[in-house]
């Protein structure tokens, strides 16, 4: 008796969730035994976790607050990176494409000063005054997210024109110029100059500066919670991307793309278009979260990404590349790192990297339980008859 | 004064060495495993791993070589995971070893705060950890001036670095299994059709690479004296031994050579300050450039290398045509 593996032809929806949570489960309860080993009860951590230590405390909606500014650049980096993992473009460079449009929507930020308000005592002019923060507000908001798009969109633009010209590797390429990115961002947050207007004049030390109030995003208050418009406007550009996805042509052309390049050449395709078009996009929209991030934090960091680019990699391939699972997924991921970081305030000697751990080990289950999605195991006698 | 700059050189040099080995043990690791055809962008991770276990077990047993061998082993097992996860169960190879990395960093955090809660081991007190890493002084070698101190006076972890990455080559070039393994990441169809075990080949070549790194962020451990703090002992050296790898044209002899080239800048960053003093004429501009421009230049460079060699379609070029492919024998 051997053993044999055959691809599946589908596997119903139900089944496949099913092995979904039972990787999930079985993630939990491996990490679970290690917290026992070190005399911690899982129990107790988990909820503490998956609660963010909100239950109890009186500024939750404070701390539901931070939650969703973890969860809205991961959210949206990861939807951009499933558009072009969805045409096998290996797109690593999340972090490199966030941080040059982090750079670029500060620049926009911290040049344009908002407008010196003459206060006139004069009747006629007081409209026009009290308008002007307004829309200067949102021109800079605007400008800042168109910035951050078009720079990082280049940054990924240019690696795919890369690939379709020369048949660069993207994957390595793409890895190679996070770290141009990264220490392009610690260079400008570290060297004292007068062209370095990134950071503050009046410190001696190098310190970023922080942006005045034109440049945050407003928030909808309700009650004392106070919802961030980022967090809407990211739940919208889901449903676009949805919309794009399943039902234009262009959708359908990148899923043509992912699944053949030679079909879609074969169809009439220009795959090489295609594939600039739908890069660029992707990390257009990288750039677009690294604009919500700034205009959330509202002052530059060497570490703004909060790692989104390696985090939504593993986001966007644990929802299969759906973007409604994307969602899913990422709050799920955001919770289990920034739960672990409340609960580090509670258990001191587990580290908040338990999340990274955790993770991983997720992750590596569900790559195992989708094996058994793909493939079934059959038993064949000796001699090869089934 | 004169003797001053020579000494200035010299240390110049042997810190090239001293504080580069790991980049070594990194890409000759790597090399192996994407010989094999498969991509592992877990060496971040896998380092980590070997270096905290290797380090704690190390210090417990107060054996310099039972470190080395945990080192190995932790590595050689995150290594099965990733073989485990992309040779058998087809995963993709990009996401396992990204998520290596996560987890591998996750792991040595979690373990060493762990260890920390209850009293870290510090290495000035293990006479064998501290004395097996001293410098070894190599007879007559380590005599030369300038250069003696610098290449032929270190501590034994820099020569075994070495003999890896010399055996390696020569496994690679000149045996019957290393040619089989090139065959296996050229085109693993051709190489099961004459016979050869693909699963067996990816799982050794997979488990010995990530060992190897595993001895090398044993060995960063090592050189940090064993301080714990929040920053990794690791520090993107792996992220740099991916890079080199494509420097060194999947050449486990050129990675000695690229080692040296991505370590000199990397040591620019340290003691070029010191440079610029001793010589204030020639390298005194060394002084006004900023240090992260040593820190990307590694990453610049394997850049523009990816980029000329995909321009001129090199016909020796080292790249296995089946890298980052998984191999489902149904669908060859």
């Amino acid at each position: 008796m051997g053993i044999h593996i055959v691809k599946r032809d589908a596997c119903p929806l139900w089944k496949k969730a099913l092995f979904y949570l039972a990787a999930v489960a079985a993630a939990l309860v491996v990490c679970g035994i290690l917290l026992l080993a070190m005399g911690v009860n899982p129990l107790t951590y988990y909820s503490r976790m998956f609660t963010m230590g909100m239950v109890g405390n009186k500024i939750a909606y404070k701390t539901f607050e931070n939650y969703l500014n973890v969860f809205v650049p991961l959210a949206l980096t990861s939807v951009a990176l499933s558009l072009a993992f969805k045409m096998r473009f290996w797109n690593i460079g999340g972090e490199g494409q966030f941080i040059v449009g982090a750079i670029a929507a500060s620049t926009v930020a911290l040049k344009l000063k908002p407008p010196i308000v003459v206060a006139l005592n004069n009747s006629e002019f007081s409209f026009s005054v009290s308008f002007g923060p307004i829309l200067s507000e949102l021109i800079t908001l605007v400008l800042m997210c168109l910035a951050a798009m078009l720079a990082a969109g280049l940054y990924g633009a240019l690696v795919a024109a890369l690939k379709v010209k020369f048949g660069t590797n993207e994957t390595l390429l793409t890895l190679m110029l996070n770290y141009v990115a990264l220490y392009t961002l610690t260079f400008l947050g570290d060297k004292k100059a007068d062209w370095n207007f990134f950071l503050q004049e009046e410190s001696a030390r190098p310190v970023f500066q922080s942006f005045s109030d034109t440049a945050a995003f407003p928030r909808i208050m309700l009650g004392k919670f106070g919802l961030n418009i980022c967090v809407i406007l990211t739940l919208i550009i889901g449903v676009l991307v949805f919309v794009y996805l399943r039902y234009t042509k262009r959708g359908y052309e990148i899923n043509v793309v992912g699944d053949s390049a030679g079909t879609a050449h074969y169809a009439g395709m220009k795959v090489n278009r295609i594939v600039l078009r739908t890069v660029f996009l992707s990390a257009c929209l990288i750039g677009l979260a690294a604009a919500f991030k700034m205009g959330t934090t509202g002052v530059l960091s060497t570490t703004i990404t909060g790692d989104v680019g390696w985090t939504g990699i593993i986001v966007a391939w644990l929802a299969q590349l759906n973007t409604a699972a994307i969602f899913v997924v990422s709050a799920l991921i955001s919770m289990l790192h920034y739960g672990s970081v409340q609960a580090n305030t509670m258990f001191s000697n587990v580290d908040s990297s338990f999340a990274n751990m955790l993770q991983g080990v997720i992750l590596f289950l569900v790559l195992t339980a989708d094996f058994f999605i793909r493939f079934r195991i059959v038993r064949t006698k000796k001699g090869g008859n089934q | 004064m004169e003797l001053n700059k020579l000494d200035v050189i010299s240390t110049f040099i042997y810190n090239i060495v001293l504080y580069n080995i790991p980049l070594l043990y990194g890409t000759v690791g790597e090399i192996v495993v994407e010989k094999s055809g498969s991509l592992n962008l877990g060496v971040e991770g896998i380092m980590a791993v070997g270096a905290i276990f290797g380090y704690v077990i190390g210090c417990y047993t107060n054996s310099l070589l039972v470190g080395i061998l945990t080192a190995f082993a932790m590595g050689a097992l995150m290594g099965l995971l990733f073989a485990a996860l992309t040779v058998s169960l087809q995963a993709n190879q990009n996401i396992t070893g990204l998520t290596l990395t996560t987890f591998g960093l996750g792991v040595y955090f979690f373990v060493g705060n762990a260890i920390k809660s209850v009293g870290w081991p510090t290495m000035s007190n293990y006479s064998n950890i501290k004395n097996g890493f001293a410098d070894l002084h190599i007879p007559l070698l380590s005599d030369i001036p300038i250069i003696g101190k610098g290449l032929f006076s270190h501590n034994i972890l820099v020569y075994l670095g070495i003999a890896i990455a010399v055996c390696m080559w020569c496994y690679l070039k000149h045996t019957t299994p290393g040619l089989r393994l090139r065959a296996v990441g050229e085109n693993p169809g051709s190489a099961d059709s004459v016979g050869i075990n693909i699963k067996r080949y990816k799982y050794l070549h997979i488990m010995l690479g990530c060992g190897i790194m595993g001895i090398g962020g044993y060995y960063m451990g090592l050189n940090m004296s064993g301080s714990f703090n929040s920053a990794c002992w690791i520090n993107g050296y792996g992220w740099i031994a991916v890079a080199l790898v494509i420097f060194a044209n999947w050449s486990p002899a050129l990675a000695i050579l690229g080692t040296f080239v991505f370590g000199f800048f990397n040591t620019l960053r340290v003691s070029g300050s010191s440079l610029a003093i001793a010589f204030p004429e020639a390298l005194g501009w060394l002084a006004k450039v900023p240090t992260q421009l040593y820190q990307a230049l590694p990453f610049i460079i394997t850049a523009l290398v990816l980029f000329f060699s995909s321009i001129s379609k090199r016909k020796n070029s080292g790249l296995p045509a089946a890298l980052g492919l998984n191999y489902f024998r149904e669908e060859r």
